[in-house]
């Protein structure tokens, strides 16, 4: 199993003059130190508009920053957005080969549509089409990457034949991903033969069905890309403390805090009724973590805090499982303060990592 | 923290509801029609919102008019508007303004939910390529409102947000402002989807001051079998709902 760090880039009031830099500035002192510690990816979001919850409108450049103080951690667009009203397929090719050269070839893709109200009619897009934007433009993006020259002439985008340059730096592409939040749409990911990037927290027997069914239906697939990319991450928390009770009460606390953000956005769902959302997706599920009945020891479940003992466990379930990749959540509204973030790191990377670094049972 | 809404709540106590009790039986409304249009509305709306809510980001309003063809007191068609906000980590919808088309309707709406129904005259209209609404008080247009082009969805794709409202309520022997949840269910026998139109909105008629309505979102007509619940929740209006709320009993069947 590989272990990588996720970034939504969260901002408490009141926004002053320095505290989004400090926001960045922790971010990237977390990401220096997990490449130190063997950490194998960073991931950061694209989301836009959404007031504390996060920051991060343009991932390229948080994680060309990420690319240039590291030397091994591999930096992942967690997602990119597939409509075009957010953001043009040719710039998506161009801005991740420029990436993928500047990293060194370190460049993992997941993309996706976006699930907020906020975030799309903040663009004004049209939810009633941004899963069928996300198909054309994940079947185009490989080809982007790699042909000579590329002509496209579809339902959202079209382009006359011309040279994409530069070309990616990895052969023969970055791995694809997809965020996978609603239920369905790792079979999205599986008949498409791209990753499946979970961004939902918690529950294994839900998940372990889910990743089944992928494992399944990715046997049959037809790649997009030049190559499937069978592997499920799924994101989680991470507090680590040698006190046990410390660990899960500030965990928790993060937890909180997250799902309470998250909660105050608008799903695409809840302003505007669509087929292409029919599911509530993720938020539904964090307002009930975040106050509802499920707010107690067992939406705790699967959750990476505590003493290094419950984390390694409770990994060692995702493991079993069938997940492999988990990327951590390690701050919110930086309500763990930074010192404690990158202790909680090292601990991890001492306690728990070797247990996994070579199949090692706990 | 999210921000939280600004009412300064002297203001509205007058025009305030007063509910009778907290224990009203729950109305069985089948049939019902329902026209919900959404638009996207100024920074500021805060101000409307109790100090207990977080704004929506964007904040947004919804024109609500309900047709219900059988109800305790006889049909009634009911319109509302509603800031659309956060109680703690949920969506739910403030009632700002609320019209029944009949005065015991207006009066039940008022003494059992706390919303604050006037009476007046509301139509509900089904034309080929759209279906509007409006609503006269005192002789004159206050709403004006439509659904264009309406295309069939399922009822499964629509979500109502729960209701709130800010009335005077009795708890503990002390009558005071109180928001209280009205969460209805819905059992969707048929949906359409459109364009929103309001060509007319006296924001101060309906309690909602100088509200405009911006960026239009979605409209939804549907048929639903729909209920008016029995109160469960009871909030402190100055105080964040996640220290302020009270569960009164403990289901809406109780």
């Amino acid at each position: 199993m590989k272990f990588g760090l996720f970034y939504e880039i969260s901002v408490p009031r009141p926004w002053t003059r320095e505290s989004e830099r400090t926001v960045y500035q922790n971010a990237l002192e977390q990401v220096q130190l997990a490449d130190e510690l063997g950490f194998d990816q960073v991931w950061a979001v694209e989301h836009h508009f959404l007031e504390e919850y996060s920051h991060c409108p343009a991932p390229e450049l948080f994680l060309t920053a990420c690319a240039m103080i590291t030397k091994k951690i591999r930096v992942g667009h967690g997602i990119v957005i597939c409509v075009p009203e957010f953001n043009h397929p040719i710039k998506i090719a161009e801005r991740t080969a420029v990436l993928d050269i500047l990293s060194g070839g370190r460049l993992e893709v997941g993309t996706g549509r976006s699930a907020t109200w906020t975030e799309l009619g903040g663009f004004r897009a049209n939810p009633d089409t941004t899963k069928k934007s996300w198909d054309e433009f994940v079947r185009c993006l490989p080809k982007m990457w790699t042909q000579e020259t590329f002509a496209y002439d579809g339902e959202f985008w079209s382009m006359p034949e011309r040279t994409i340059v530069p070309k990616v730096y990895q052969r023969p592409h970055p791995p694809l991903w997809v965020a996978v939040t609603s239920p369905g749409t790792e079979l999205d990911a599986a008949d498409r033969g791209l990753g499946s990037l979970g961004l939902t927290f918690g529950q294994f027997a839900e998940q372990e069905k889910r990743i089944a069914e992928y494992r399944r239906r990715i046997r049959n697939c037809e790649p997009v890309g030049a190559f499937v990319n069978d592997q499920v991450s799924t994101v989680n928390f991470l507090y680590c403390h040698e006190d046990d009770a410390t660990g899960r009460a500030t965990g928790r606390r993060m937890a909180d805090t997250f799902n309470y953000l998250a909660s105050q956005l608008i799903s695409a769902r809840e302003a505007f009724p669509s087929r292409s959302y029919q599911s509530l997706g993720l938020l539904p599920q964090l307002r009930r973590q975040a106050t509802g009945p499920d707010a107690t020891e067992q939406a705790g479940e699967g959750l990476a805090f505590g003493g290094p003992q419950r984390v390694l466990h409770a990994l060692k379930r995702w493991e079993a499982v069938g997940v492999d990749r988990v990327n951590f959540l390690m701050n919110a509204m930086e309500v763990i303060p930074q010192a404690d973030v990158l202790a909680s790191l090292r601990l991890f990377a001492k306690e728990v990592m070797p247990a996994f670094a070579d199949d090692k049972v706990a | 923290m999210p921000t939280f809404g600004a009412l300064e709540l002297p203001t509205v106590v007058d025009r305030l509801a007063t509910v009778r009790d907290l224990d009203t039986e729950a109305w069985s409304l089948p049939g019902a029609e329902i026209l919900q249009l959404a638009f996207e509305v100024p920074r500021g709306t805060e101000a409307l919102l109790p100090r207990a809510m977080h704004p929506a980001i964007p904040p947004y309003a919804t024109v609500w008019v309900i047709r219900y063809p059988e109800s305790p007191v006889g049909p009634f068609t009911l319109a509302q508007l509603r800031l659309m906000g956060r109680a703690g980590a949920h969506p739910r919808g403030l009632v700002l303004g609320a019209v029944a088309s009949t005065a015991e309707a207006a009066t039940a709406l008022r003494e059992r939910w706390g919303l604050p129904a006037v009476p007046g005259r509301v139509t509900f209209t089904r034309r080929h390529d759209r279906i509007t609404a409006t609503v006269i008080r005192d002789g004159a247009t206050v709403l004006d409102c439509a659904l264009i082009d309406p295309e069939p969805i399922s009822g499964g794709d629509v979500q109502y947000i729960h209701s709130v409202t800010l009335a005077h309520a009795p708890l503990d022997g002390t009558t005071a402002p109180r928001l209280l949840q009205v969460d209805s269910r819905y059992t969707f026998k048929k949906a359409e989807r459109g364009r929103p139109d309001v060509g007319l909105l006296v924001a101060p008629a309906w309690g909602a001051g100088q509200l405009r309505l911006l960026n239009p979102i979605a409209a939804t007509a549907t048929w639903v079998d729909t209920d008016l619940p029995r109160i469960r929740f009871v909030m402190d209006p100055e105080i964040p709902v996640v220290r302020g709320t009270r569960r009164i009993r403990e289901s809406r069947e109780e």
